[in-house]
Order: C-alpha cells, then sequence, then structure tokens
C-alpha cells in the first residue's frame, strides 16, 4: 500500500515545535501533471540505458509502497527533527 | 545441510543404503538434535520488519541521538530496485571503489545474494560502544 500520511515534526532551539502532516495521495493528484512527466523521463532514461520500463515501474512502485513504517528521529542539542511515514 | 544429513544422503546416493534406511537415519539424526536454545532475546524467525539503527553520541559536547527504523521491506525493494543498476554503471563504479581503495567488485554481486543476506538481517546485531559514542543496529 503506498504511504498515505508524511509527518514532519521540528524542534528549534527556541523550544516551539513545528509539526507537518502529509497526506501524501492528494499532494500527489495536485502534483499529477508533474509526476507524469517524471515517469515519462524515467521511461526514456530506462529505454536509453537499456533497462526494462516494466520492471522499473514495478520495482519503484514497490519502493514506495514499501515506505510505511519508516521512521527518522534526530535530536542534537535542543534541536530535533523526526520524520515518520505511514 | 549439517554433515551428518549430507553422509546419509551421500550413501543413499551411492547405493549404501535404501531409502527407507536413509530416511530413518535422518529421523533419528533429527530426534537427537538438541532444542533451541531459549533466551530472553530469542525470538520466532521471521517475524523482524524493521531495521533500528540507533546513535547515542557527544558532538562537541552535546548530546546527539539518531534513531532511525527502516521497514525490512523497503530493503528488499531497494536489492530489486540496485538489480535493474545497466552493467556498465556497476563496472564504473567498481573502477571508482577501486581508485579510493576499496577493492570490491560490485559486478559480482548478484541479487540474489543481496536478497539472502536481507533474509539473514534479523538474525544480526551490531553493538559499538564508545567512550563518547553508541551504535546498535538490529532487526525488530
Amino acid at each position: 500500500m503506498m504511504p498515505q500520511l508524511v509527518t514532519v515534526r521540528v524542534e528549534r532551539p527556541d523550544g516551539r515545535p513545528i509539526r507537518i502532516w502529509v497526506p501524501v495521495l492528494p499532494v500527489v493528484l495536485v502534483f499529477s501533471p508533474v509526476v507524469v512527466l517524471a515517469v515519462l523521463a524515467a521511461a526514456v532514461a530506462c529505454l536509453v540505458f537499456g533497462v526494462s520500463v516494466v520492471r522499473a515501474l514495478g520495482t519503484s512502485w514497490r519502493v514506495i509502497s514499501a515506505l510505511p513504517g519508516t521512521r527518522v528521529d534526530i535530536e542534537q542539542s535542543r534541536t530535533a527533527v523526526l520524520v515518520t511515514i505511514r | 545441510m549439517n554433515e551428518q544429513r549430507k553422509d546419509i544422503l551421500d550413501m543413499l546416493a551411492e547405493g549404501k543404503i535404501t531409502a527407507e534406511e536413509a530416511e530413518q537415519l535422518i529421523a533419528a539424526l533429527e530426534r537427537d538434535q538438541p532444542p533451541p536454545a531459549s533466551s530472553l532475546d530469542a525470538r520466532p524467525k521471521g517475524k523482524a520488519k524493521y531495521l533500528r539503527v540507533m546513535v547515542d553520541a557527544l558532538e562537541n559536547d552535546e548530546p546527539t541521538r539518531v534513531n532511525v527504523r527502516v521497514p525490512l521491506q523497503l530493503l528488499r525493494a531497494g536489492v530489486r530496485l540496485a538489480a535493474l543498476i545497466p552493467p556498465q554503471a556497476l563496472g564504473k563504479a567498481t573502477a571508482e571503489l577501486n581508485k579510493s581503495g576499496v577493492p570490491f567488485d560490485l559486478t559480482q554481486l548478484k541479487p540474489e545474494q543481496l536478497e539472502a543476506l536481507v533474509e539473514h538481517l534479523d538474525d544480526m546485531t551490531v553493538e559499538v560502544d564508545q567512550a563518547d559514542a553508541r551504535v546498535r543496529v538490529f532487526c525488530e
């Protein structure tokens, strides 16, 4: 299943945290023209380098589908960044 | 496959014993196997879903903490993606690695080997302890 929500939380030294929730599907829909162009460019690159377009697209989709559950949490001193993909 | 089981199969292949005798010997061998050691850390195989990397360090006298959780499924997908890299690119990367003093031939690395490596990652735990840093890599 493709990622549904990306959460970004940034804590700055002044102590005020910033939280951003990014709903993936609506964002992809908004940027769909760019996404289509990117897919086309990737397909052309695959053809140029002799890579199977179907295999490349399938594998890329597998990578995207495997993203939910990823969590990156970095803290240094009073600054912290947390990114979670659900 | 352990050595004794291989010996039994060799004897069967050479016709020294019959298939029934081989079956009986293998069954006897399995009965003699010690039960798996039970410990608090023991967990059923194949249950690990995530690779965790945890780093606790002191940088410029300030505590730094990194906690990364990556689904093993993502690693498997990454391995499949890496298998799509054209051989020419792998050759160039190998040449650059050699130039940097890393004698590693990427063209000899097969996707099946990488997949087997990811499959067995849940048995792996790496712990590095230093005065000012602690690194743990494990699967959960």
